[in-house]
């Protein structure tokens, strides 16, 4: 769990990429996080702030706004990513919790 | 929203601090053998420690059970219960024939009354558990009727109505000898502890580990009997809901997209729980202030 926290506090300070994206990037970026949140689902653990992110980057992608839609993909990418983490942790870690 | 952030990190900042106390702790592997009734006897016995003073039966009265205050409230309310109007009319709706003649009693053991205690069971010839909302929608569309939303509405009036027909049976969940129904018990047993979605929470750290304390306006209910007064009105719905509702609402509190309605998953955990609280009376429909 140690890795997420970690992993969500950097995602926090991610800077946004200085230079200006163009439309191929924002679509890269955008397959990328569709990917991840795939992955997320196949596991029943779609975040809901993953979610929104994603949906907000095609409506920037949507409205030619690739800067936004390359930050939005990025955030749903790493929330993504976040999320199969835990759920690959989660596997087996559930048990410790159960009562006994 | 800085607030949430804040929670969020705060709430991340705790799991780090278990991980590594678990860690250090050096967790033994533990056995993989699914033992329902043993599971079932722990759980209770750990309730019972954590509220001495809860009368066993009173966990179906989830957060009167374990506030003080709360149950004074709760009187209040009680004065012109918020779910009468449900109650009302789902009475009607159960009691209203199909186009065709047949009715919901026709679909139910002893004409659908005083049943509730007996859902969710497995269902052997489906290989899967059957709740009871799933059966009224199975009914209807067995009778040419369309099935009902799971979530509010009628379905709630009609589940009310016959939660009321069977209030203080106990909870009579049966696991029988076939793998297909241990394997849905262990499911859902699996989904209430297991952490998901972005604030690292399952079921059972709110509804174990914070049962009785206060998050926001709310006193968090035990997981035991936490089924038993569905469905219930709630204040801030302003209506009535399901076990489903319920369900949504807190997997969403959990920054954790909800599961549809009835999926798999929230069946198997409406089975494990209410497994687990075997002998906690009913006392649907519920109100919440
Ligand atoms: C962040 C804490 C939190 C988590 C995690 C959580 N819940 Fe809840 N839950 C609440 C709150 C708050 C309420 C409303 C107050 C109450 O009754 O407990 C509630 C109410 C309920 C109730 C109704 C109790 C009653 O008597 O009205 C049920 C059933 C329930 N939760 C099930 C679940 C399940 C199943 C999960 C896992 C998918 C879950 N909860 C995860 C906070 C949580």
């Amino acid at each position: 769990m140690t890795r997420v926290a970690l992993a969500f506090m950097l995602l926090c300070s991610v800077p946004i990429a200085a230079h200006a994206a163009d439309k191929s990037e924002a679509e890269s970026a955008i397959a990328g996080a569709v990917k991840a949140e795939d992955a997320a689902g196949k596991l029943g653990n779609r975040w809901i702030p993953a979610e929104a992110s994603l949906k907000a980057a095609k409506a920037a992608f949507t409205s030619g706004s690739w800067d936004a839609a390359v930050a939005e993909a990025t955030r749903a990418r790493l929330l993504a990513e976040r999320a199969v983490e835990q759920s690959n942790e989660q596997k087996t870690a559930w048990r410790d919790a159960v009562i006994r | 929203m800085p607030n949430r952030r804040i929670r969020a990190r705060a709430s991340l900042r705790v799991a780090v601090l278990a991980a590594a106390v678990a860690v250090l702790g050096g967790a033994a592997p533990a056995p993989d053998k699914t033992d329902p009734l043993a599971d079932q006897k722990a759980f209770q016995a750990s309730f019972g420690e954590r509220f001495p003073q809860v009368p066993f039966a009173d966990f179906a009265n989830g957060p009167y059970a374990v506030s003080a205050p709360m149950r004074k409230q709760w009187e209040d309310i009680m004065q012109f219960p918020p779910y009468d109007f449900a109650l009302d009319e789902g009475k009607t709706a159960f009691e209203t024939p199909f186009a065709n003649g047949k009715s919901y009693a026709d679909c139910f053991a002893n004409k659908g009354i005083g049943v509730r205690q007996d859902f969710p069971y497995f269902d052997t010839k489906t290989g899967e558990v059957a709740t009871l909302d799933g059966t009224i929608n199975r009914c209807r569309e067995a009778n040419g009727e369309k099935p009902l939303p799971y979530q509010v509405g009628l379905m709630a009036s009609i589940t009310a109505y016959m939660a009321e027909t069977s209030r203080d049976k106990p909870f009579d969940i049966k696991i029988p000898d076939d793998p297909r129904a241990r394997a849905a018990y262990e499911d859902g047993k699996e989904y209430f502890y297991t952490r998901r979605g972005q604030l690292n929470f399952s079921c059972a750290s709110c509804h174990v580990g914070a049962a009785g304390q206060r998050l926001r306006g709310d006193i968090l209910a035990p997981a035991i009997g936490i089924l038993a007064a569905f469905p219930i009105y709630r204040s801030d719905w302003g209506s009535m809901g399901t076990i489903d509702r319920r369900f949504t609402s807190c997997s969403a509190q959990m920054r954790s997209e909800p599961l549809p309605p009835q999926d798999k998953s929230y069946r198997d955990l409406e089975y494990f729980l209410s497994y687990m609280s075997n002998g906690v009376p009913i006392s649907g429909p519920g109100t919440r202030p």
